[in-house]
């Protein structure tokens, strides 16, 4: 039952592999064409999307469920934009360009914006000197954010060089093991689903 | 079928490029490893794995929901089906909705991408299933939210503040939103479990959650949570690679310092 599916991952990740060994023109035209049925199979899978919206929202209004009229303003959303945008499209000058511009634009801006509270919020939990490694933490981030600004430069000249360094080797020195290991961690993941000893994605446990 | 297009004039005809000789040779290391490993778990030897705190807290995760008779909230990130991130999760996903199943617990998953959300609806539809119980699977537990972020974000906080979960899991590739997903989580006081393959977003989970997974440990999670012999072989062969890189890595450097720097111009990926 599951062997057709997983044949066809097979061929198809075998096939994305040796095709970025090979530079050759009509290679590369099929790695391209490959490429947009990706964007074709989204677009469907967005039909699926709106519906999987709209019937859970409607259970929210139709059981009264806290916070109700946030779900009925969704779905009044969901049919207004969609149904502006099938009747005027979404260029330049459209009512759903002007909605994009004027509402959702901004709103995601503030929220953009709210994430430099979030950090001072998470940033004073992280560095209470609780144990040696949260010290050293402390106290590592307190001389990063005095070489980053002006005083730290009036303090000491060589401030802004020392969290150059910091950034530079400790750091990156952690980020290069964690990097490595994603690497290794992703093609390992890769190879499994490939050769069919990962089969979750298809609804199945091993 | 493929059609033919407009090609830029200089028509590339090689079949091989040799300046990628070098991720060819470290694929099929990693195949020989895999490979060999499979066959000593298939012959029955045994793989340790070191205990990641991460997972084993899931099981008090999902108890604690149980007990408390609240929702858990799962969310897969802002990864696609290309990320390899998401696919980790939905495997992770899974195994979580299959305890959730057998505990008779509640799941929310607020999905960001539409195909991701059909194939973890699809995953969780059938782990309620194999625990015997296809008829207690909520329909409308997998849904869709949003496929723009900071919208996305706005959803699942309300979520978090109006139904207070007991549980959050955030498992996945997460960007910007990282954050505001993991404060809000832990302003309601949920037990927070996060794993994720961006370095940019691991400090803030560190910082917001009681336990995160650190890169790879997320790839290695769903082997971890199954604990199947042929699964685990593929953590070992990780580990062996990672030897491997370790060992190519100091003689580059040493061979480097005496002055020969081919091997570490090999390994320099285009």
């Amino acid at each position: 039952m599951y062997l057709g599916p997983v044949l066809v991952t097979f061929a198809v990740g075998a096939a994305l592999i040796a095709l970025f060994f090979i530079p050759h023109h009509q290679a590369q035209v099929v790695n391209a064409e490959i490429l947009e049925w990706a964007t074709v199979v989204y677009a469907f899978a967005l039909i699926l999307g709106s519906i999987s919206l709209w019937n859970t929202h409607a259970r929210k209004v139709r059981n009264r469920i806290e916070g109700w009229p946030f779900s009925l303003v969704t779905m009044a959303t969901l049919v207004t934009v969609t149904g502006l945008g099938v009747v005027q499209g979404t260029g330049e000058g459209t009512v759903v360009y002007a909605i994009y511009q004027s509402v959702n634009a901004p709103l995601a801006s503030t929220m953009f914006a709210l994430l430099a509270f979030f950090i001072a919020s998470a940033a004073f939990r992280a560095f209470r000197a609780r144990n040696l490694e949260a010290t050293l933490l402390l106290v590592t981030a307190v001389l990063m954010m005095i070489g980053r600004v002006s005083i730290g430069e009036f303090l000491w000249p060589g401030f802004p060089a020392f969290t150059e360094w910091l950034l530079d080797v400790p750091n990156l020195a952690a980020k290069r093991a964690i990097a490595i290991g994603v690497g290794l961690g992703a093609v390992s993941t890769g190879l499994k689903i490939i050769l069919g000893i990962e089969r979750s994605y298809l609804g199945r446990s091993n | 079928m493929v059609r033919s297009r407009h090609m830029p004039e200089a028509l590339n005809t090689d079949l091989f490029d040799p300046t990628r000789a070098n991720v060819l040779v470290a694929l099929l290391l990693f195949l020989t490893f895999l490979f060999i490993n499979i066959l000593r778990a298939k012959k029955g030897g045994t793989m340790y794995i070191r205990p990641l705190p991460g997972l084993t807290a899931l099981d008090e995760a999902i108890g604690r929901a149980t007990e408390m008779g609240k929702p858990i909230l799962y969310m897969p990130g802002l990864g696609d089906m290309s990320e390899v991130g998401t696919l980790a999760s939905i495997t992770i996903m899974g195994r979580v909705a299959r305890k959730v199943a057998d505990l008779g617990t509640t799941m929310q998953v607020p999905c960001y991408d539409p195909v991701v959300m059909t194939i973890m609806d699809g995953v969780a539809r059938q782990a309620y299933r194999e625990s015997g119980r296809p008829d207690d699977f909520p329909p409308g537990s997998v849904h869709y939210v949003s496929a723009q972020q900071f919208a996305y974000v706005a959803a699942v906080t309300g979520i978090m503040l109006r139904e207070r979960p007991a549980a959050n899991i955030y498992m996945g590739t997460f960007y910007a939103e990282s954050l505001f997903l993991a404060e809000t989580g832990n302003l309601t006081g949920a037990i927070q479990i996060a794993g994720c393959d961006k370095v940019t977003q691991l400090p803030f989970f560190v910082c917001a959650c009681d336990y995160t997974l650190l890169g790879e440990e997320l790839f290695a999670a769903s082997a971890y949570i199954g604990r199947e012999p042929v699964q685990l072989a593929t953590i070992a062969a990780q580990d062996w690679a990672k030897l491997t890189a370790a060992i190519l890595i100091v003689a580059s450097l040493a061979l480097l310092a005496l002055g020969r720097p081919e091997l570490g111009q090999f390994l320099r990926t285009s």
